[in-house]
């Protein structure tokens, strides 16, 4: 029973552990995330979804703890590109997330344009 | 009476001085003995150096070129020949190889020249059994259809640093040779794939192209310079001892690799390191200036070059391989993404790093460095 308990609450550690990754100080790498992030629209473009290699969102559309809900849901809906999203890493959005995260409307160093 | 005993002396004269020079001319008409003893006694012909010019070439064969190296060999050779000028020959007597039985032959200018004559006696005084001289020479090589001149390291950098009109093309496989270090300004058309990239070849038919490989043992140059020779290029040449003689080359210039010590975040350069390179030898690394014109023109290094972060991917063949390449911006955020993105599409090319830091520049090519907060 013991036994049984100290898993269940391993488990609900590593879980909780795993769900707060993006809640948490980002740890990915921001530089990464930037080029990954832009290379998301430049392929999305190539297969013709979008017109303009630019991203539609910009880190300073939202404050890092919008940032943060949106990647703790999963939810890119309003990215597009949903066969490009698809296709990323996990290491990939944690990258991208810091990237957004970081440059978010109310971090130090909000993105101005680039 | 004395006047008769005058005019008989002088008939007598006159005969004997017409007869004279009769023999005289005469003996001028007969044909003077060529001296033919400058010529070396074993002469080859065109089709024998033909059969012996092989890629890589036959380990028992050496074709040495016993002109001048700067004046002629430099410029315009047969494919694998070697150069050992004759005026050189004693001093390089170490470049000729250790079994004298191996086949040697000669050649210079053609047949007048007495070069590559001398050098083979010399070669046989030294002991080598089984010389020739190609007597015709280096004209009658070139004059034959579908043959083209070598070139050498030397003479590739020249035009490079003439900025000569010139198609260079890399024709070694793409992501693992030509990425990982290839001659500035050369263009990637691996042999392999020439028809697909049959596009990046001038239009004009008489614009100098010169193809390489990797050295001496790789024949992708020369089946890349055949095709363009078969497509109607008339100004094309191979510099056959290629990639590797062009690093060596420059090493021996002292421009070996500049070693750069990396910062704390992947791909970055120390920035300590980076101040003191711009600072004392800009020439050591490439810069690339990754932000807008715009914001180029207000004030950037003397030494960068100016490739917005949104333009770079299609320029990435610009970058070179032979020097570091180090990307700047403001802030680190555009050139960590050119960093990223090298990373990405050329990911053979090693020597690359970016500018973690705060950077401002100023017109004057002045700069403030501040680091970045952890």
């Amino acid at each position: 029973m013991k036994k049984w308990i100290v898993i269940a609450l391993t488990f609900v550690f590593v879980s909780s552990a795993i769900g707060v990754g993006f809640a948490m100080e980002p740890t990915g790498n921001d530089r990464k995330g930037k080029y990954t992030y832009r290379k998301v629209y430049k392929a999305c473009m190539a297969r013709g979804e979008v017109n303009s290699e630019t991203p539609p969102v910009s880190p300073i559309a939202k404050t890092q703890a919008e940032w943060v809900r949106v990647f703790e849901a999963k939810d890119f809906a309003e990215f597009g590109c949903a066969p490009e999203w698809e296709a990323l890493t996990d290491e990939d959005l944690l990258d991208i997330f810091t990237y957004l995260h970081n440059y978010a409307a109310d971090s130090p160093a909000p993105a101005t344009c680039k | 009476m004395k006047l008769i005993k005058a005019i008989k002396w002088t008939i007598g004269l006159t005969l004997l001085l017409a007869v004279g020079m009769g023999y005289a001319s005469e003996k001028a008409a007969e044909p003077v003995a060529e001296d033919t003893s400058w010529q070396f006694h074993d002469i080859v012909d065109m089709e024998f150096v033909a059969q012996h010019v092989k890629i890589p070439m036959d380990e028992n064969v050496m074709l040495i070129d016993a002109r001048p190296r700067q004046t002629k060999y430099d410029s315009g050779h047969i494919p694998m020949a070697v150069s050992i000028p004759d005026t050189q020959f004693e001093k390089m007597t170490d470049r000729l190889p250790k079994d004298k039985n191996l086949l040697l032959i000669y050649y210079c200018e053609g047949l007048d020249c007495r070069l590559s004559h001398k050098s083979a006696k010399k070669a046989e005084a030294l002991g080598y059994t089984n010389v020739k001289v190609f007597a015709e020479g280096y004209p009658k090589w070139i004059s034959a259809k579908g043959h083209y001149p070598s070139v050498s390291v030397e003479w590739v950098k020249k035009q490079i640093d003439a900025r000569t009109d010139m198609v260079l093309v890399d024709s070694r496989p793409r992501r693992t040779k030509y990425d990982a270090g290839h001659i500035p300004t050369a263009v990637s058309i691996p042999d392999s794939e020439f028809d697909k990239h049959i596009d990046l070849l001038p239009q004009d038919k008489d614009k100098l192209l010169v193809f390489y490989c990797e050295g001496f043992e790789c024949k992708l140059s020369h089946k890349s310079a055949a095709r363009a020779i078969e497509m109607g290029y008339t100004n094309v040449k191979v510099f056959s001892e290629g990639y590797p003689a062009w690093a060596a080359h420059l090493k021996s210039q002292g421009q070996a690799p500049v070693a750069v010590k990396a910062g704390k975040n992947e791909g970055s350069i120390d920035i300590a390191e980076f101040e003191k390179m711009v600072t004392e030898h800009p020439e050591s690394i490439y810069l690339v200036d990754v932000r807008d014109p715009d914001e180029f023109a207000t004030g950037s290094f003397k030494t960068a070059v100016n490739i917005p972060v949104d333009e770079l991917e299609k320029k990435l063949d610009m970058l070179p391989t032979d020097k570091p390449v180090v990307f700047v911006c403001g802030t680190g955020a555009r050139s960590g993404e050119a960093y990223y993105m090298v990373q990405d599409l050329r990911p053979a090319m090693k020597n690359v790093y970016y500018l973690d830091a705060g950077l401002t520049l100023k017109k004057d090519g002045s700069f403030v460095l501040k680091k970045l907060p952890e």
